[in-house]
């Protein structure tokens, strides 16, 4: 089947093209070439609309066992938001920690089109696959979160070389089935269970003796090594601290060059300035990444509201515990392998905190030049929920708006921010990018996140409008591999999305090792561990999509 | 003024929401309206005009559904003012929110009565389930203001998260009253189920009689005389019911002070009989 798209107003940053009036052409979920004489079997008239690639969150937590954990604790969340049966769609509920099928509509709804689950835990993973291959309409995967498990730190305090630790983490990219590779708080999850209440770069933990430096080095050069697109994704260390500027640039210095995502950079951009000593440290965060083109970030804005934050930090969520809104809170260890913590979070317009939090966002987004190397998250759902996304669109490419929302904070935070004296307003095109092209090339998907021949027909259609809240929060109509998903705001057809991985090539002796130490300390056989193909393919809704490491990569 | 009466004229076979049939809500309605509001009836909705025959009376005060039926949930969900009477039964969650006017069921209720009260009065004249004047799953704070009079007898959990208020049981009471109690009164005048004041942080409960067990957490404060239970009994909103034989004389208690495995700042006072 042919379907004609035509007279879009195209904004394609993969190929330069921005606004440009032209006719899309799609063919069994693919974008292609114009055909010549064959009639199309559909046209859809776009005239006078935005024609974009479907959108990707690189960085949203829509499965495993964080999620299900808030959900556990929030029924009052879900309760609060009820989302009855509707045409297609199922029921389902929740607002900051969404039911998987809700998740998959309002996404779709918006013209998001994939979601990258960033902490799945080895140990988790299959949960966390389960959960992802029941949010419909979305292409998924994950990124597995290391550095705070036992063989990688026994591995690296006892000096083995790099490559037993590279084909480690190969294997458990196999094994997780996962797209890339996550640290949280490098080593600190771990030191936690020895009391360390803090970890910082350079700070010895006391039992392994390595420092997360160390830790966020080999990780990142195995990674590299490997040849996998998406670079170490690093959830620093001293999250949410004042003062942790110092700590993330020093981090930003001692990567030495190796590729690395800094996510939710936002809340790593705290200095310890004025009366409160809570201050900005966008400008030099922005400044470091402007100058690193290794360093890529995605911000974490928050947005005033209620919500819950789940990460797999339990130190500094146990640090945070005390914050809890509604007060209530769960850490915990995972397997003895990785941590947990979920503190409901209520997020303060008026708190002088909270506010200059917004602000430091905001300041980041607005101050790094580059929007290849910066992408549009809140951390969903620990900044905010993914729903607020088009109001944070708007926040950025409308000043007026961005300064009108600025005059209604706490006046102490807006006296102290910078944020009112910027002058930058995203283009479309900006945010296609952030968006779109940016998150495919950052995370290695060659055929997502553009429009040319080839690509995946993942397609979202706007109406212009002056409100870009409203412009990017229902768009016309939703193509997802070339299905029309939603029209008019209605989903009128429900897909099921891919599951995108990685394979880097490895050596199989490390199982020599990792057999005796699956049977001496773990709680599941090696062999049950390993997630095969035919567990996410099987229920003959999801496929895997592998897509290529690096060629000529040093391992 | 005018009343309304709402006669049940089918069978419920699901649970049928009734909140939206609040005194607030109907008042200046003509029966036609009132016939088209919609109900939630299991996993449909259907109008009021579906159950009820609707009849308005001048000169009239407040909302009567006459019969009632145990398949009415959320009766008076949040209701502000006015009065609600229910000549028979009533589902779960009688009085959940509220925040004023008065309830009164002259059947049982099922669970969650009162659950989240703020304030008014909800008046039980048959047996409450579990969780009365409680907080729903995951929530907080359970009832916070108002007063809840059963005089039958309720299920476990009695004031679960339970933040300020009163409430009075009559007849007897199942496992775990006052559980996790942040403060408020809980006053029980029959036979107690096992663990009463389980983790309650503060809060008071008043047992007419002594309960089987204790938890090992409560510490015994020896006998005391309290004055604030002879103005608590006196009080009009027992409506000389319920402790009346013991307002008579200064009461008499044994304190057990607990629960220490939480706050520890609650207390169960067991009234003693005359010497």
């Amino acid at each position: 089947m042919l379907t004609k798209l035509i007279g879009g107003k195209v904004v394609d940053p993969a190929h330069g093209i921005d606004g440009e009036i032209r006719d899309l052409y799609v063919r069994d979920g693919r974008i292609v070439a114009a055909p010549g004489d064959v009639k199309p079997d559909r046209i859809y008239d776009l005239r006078g609309k935005v024609v974009m690639a479907g959108a990707i969150d690189m960085h949203t937590h829509i499965g495993g066992g964080k999620v299900t954990i808030a959900r556990t604790l929030l029924p009052e969340d879900h309760r609060a938001d009820p989302a009855p049966r509707h045409g297609l769609m199922r029921g389902g509920c929740g607002h900051a920690a969404p039911s998987t099928l809700t998740t998959g509509y309002r996404y779709a709804e918006m013209g998001y089109t994939a979601g990258f689950e960033p902490a799945v835990l080895p140990i988790n993973a299959r949960q966390a696959h389960m959960e992802m291959a029941d949010v419909p309409l979305m292409d998924v995967g994950g990124y597995v979160m290391l550095g705070s498990d036992d063989f990688f730190l026994r591995l690296l305090s006892s000096g083995a070389e790099q490559k037993l630790i590279n084909d480690y983490v190969a294997w458990t990219i196999h094994a997780s089935q996962c797209i890339g590779v996550k640290v949280v708080n490098p080593g600190g999850i771990s030191a936690f269970k020895f009391n360390q209440r803090q970890l910082d770069l350079d700070e010895r933990h006391t039992y392994y003796g390595v420092t997360p430096r160390q830790i966020l080095q080999s990780l990142a050069r195995a990674v590299h090594e490997l040849g996998v697109p998406h670079p170490l994704h690093v959830h620093g260390c001293n999250l949410g601290v004042p003062g942790n500027v110092d700590t993330t640039l020093n981090t930003i210095a001692g990567i030495e060059g190796l590729p690395m995502h800094l996510t939710h950079i936002q809340f790593h951009s705290y200095g310890m300035e004025g009366d409160r000593k809570f201050s900005s440290g966008a400008a030099q965060i922005a400044e470091a990444i402007n100058s690193n083109r290794n360093i890529t970030a995605d911000v974490g804005q928050i947005l005033f509201g209620q919500t819950v934050t789940a990460s797999g930090d339990s130190m500094q969520q146990h640090a945070n515990a005390g914050h809890a809104n509604p007060n209530k809170w769960v850490c915990m260890d995972i397997e003895c392998d990785a941590g947990c913590g979920v503190v409901p979070f209520r997020y303060r317009d008026k708190n002088f905190v909270n506010a200059l939090q917004w602000c430091i966002g905001l300041e980041i987004f607005l101050l790094v030049d580059d929007p290849w190397r910066i992408f549009l998250t809140t951390d969903h759902p620990n900044g905010a929920p993914f729903t607020s996304y088009p109001h944070l669109i708007r926040l950025l490419m409308d000043r007026s708006f961005r300064n009108e929302m600025l005059a209604r904070i706490s006046p102490d935070a807006a006296a102290v921010s910078h944020l009112g004296a910027l002058e930058r307003e995203y283009s479309l095109y900006e945010i296609a990018i952030m968006t779109r092209a940016g998150a495919a090339r950052l995370l290695g998907l060659s055929d997502r996140g553009h429009l040319g021949p080839g690509a995946a027909a993942d397609i979202t259609v706007y109406s212009e409008q002056d409100d870009k809240e409203r412009m990017f929060a229902a768009p016309d109509y939703v193509f997802k591999d070339g299905e029309l998903v939603v029209e008019k705001g209605e989903i009128v057809k429900i897909v099921w999305g891919n599951v995108h991985t990685v394979k880097p090539e490895f050596d199989r002796g490390i199982e020599k090792h990792l057999r005796p130490y699956f049977d001496r300390y773990l709680t599941m056989n090696l062999d049950n561990f390993v997630i095969r193909d035919w567990e996410i393919e099987g229920d003959g809704r999801s496929n895997l999509l592998v897509h290529p490491c690096r060629q000529g990569a040093s391992a | 003024m005018t009343a309304v009466t709402l006669s049940l004229k089918t069978t419920l076979r699901q649970r049928l929401d009734v909140s939206p049939l609040m005194p607030d809500n109907l008042a200046g309605r003509d029966p036609a309206e009132i016939a088209a509001i919609a109900l939630h009836y299991g996993n449909r909705t259907e109008p009021v005009g579906h159950f009820f025959d609707i009849r308005i009376t001048p000169d009239g005060d407040g909302l009567t559904f006459s019969p009632g039926d145990a398949r009415f949930d959320y009766l008076g969900r949040g209701m502000a003012a006015g009065s609600i009477r229910v000549a028979g039964d009533a589902g779960a969650y009688v009085g959940y929110q509220m925040r004023g006017g008065t309830i009164s069921v002259d059947g049982d209720v099922g669970i969650y009565c009162g659950a989240e009260m703020k304030s008014g009065e909800v008046h039980v004249r048959g047996n409450a389930g579990d969780f009365v004047g409680g907080a729903l799953p995951g929530n907080r704070k359970g009832m916070a203001g108002g007063c809840l009079f059963i005089e039958g007898s309720a299920g476990d959990r009695v004031g679960d998260h339970m933040r300020r208020g009163l409430i009075v049981i009559e007849g007897d009471a199942g496992a775990y009253a006052g559980s996790r109690m942040i403060a408020g009164t809980i006053a029980i005048k029959g036979r107690l189920g096992p663990y009463p004041g389980y983790a309650m942080k503060r809060g008071t409960l008043v047992l007419a009689q002594a309960p089987a067990m204790l938890p090992a957490t409560f510490n015994d404060c020896g006998t005391h005389t309290l004055g604030f239970l002879s103005l608590l009994f006196r009080s009009p909103v027992l409506h000389g019911r319920a402790f009346a034989d013991f307002a008579r004389r200064p009461p008499r208690v044994r304190r057990y002070a607990g629960d220490h495995a939480s706050l520890g700042k609650g207390e169960i006072l067991v009234l003693l009989p005359d010497p």
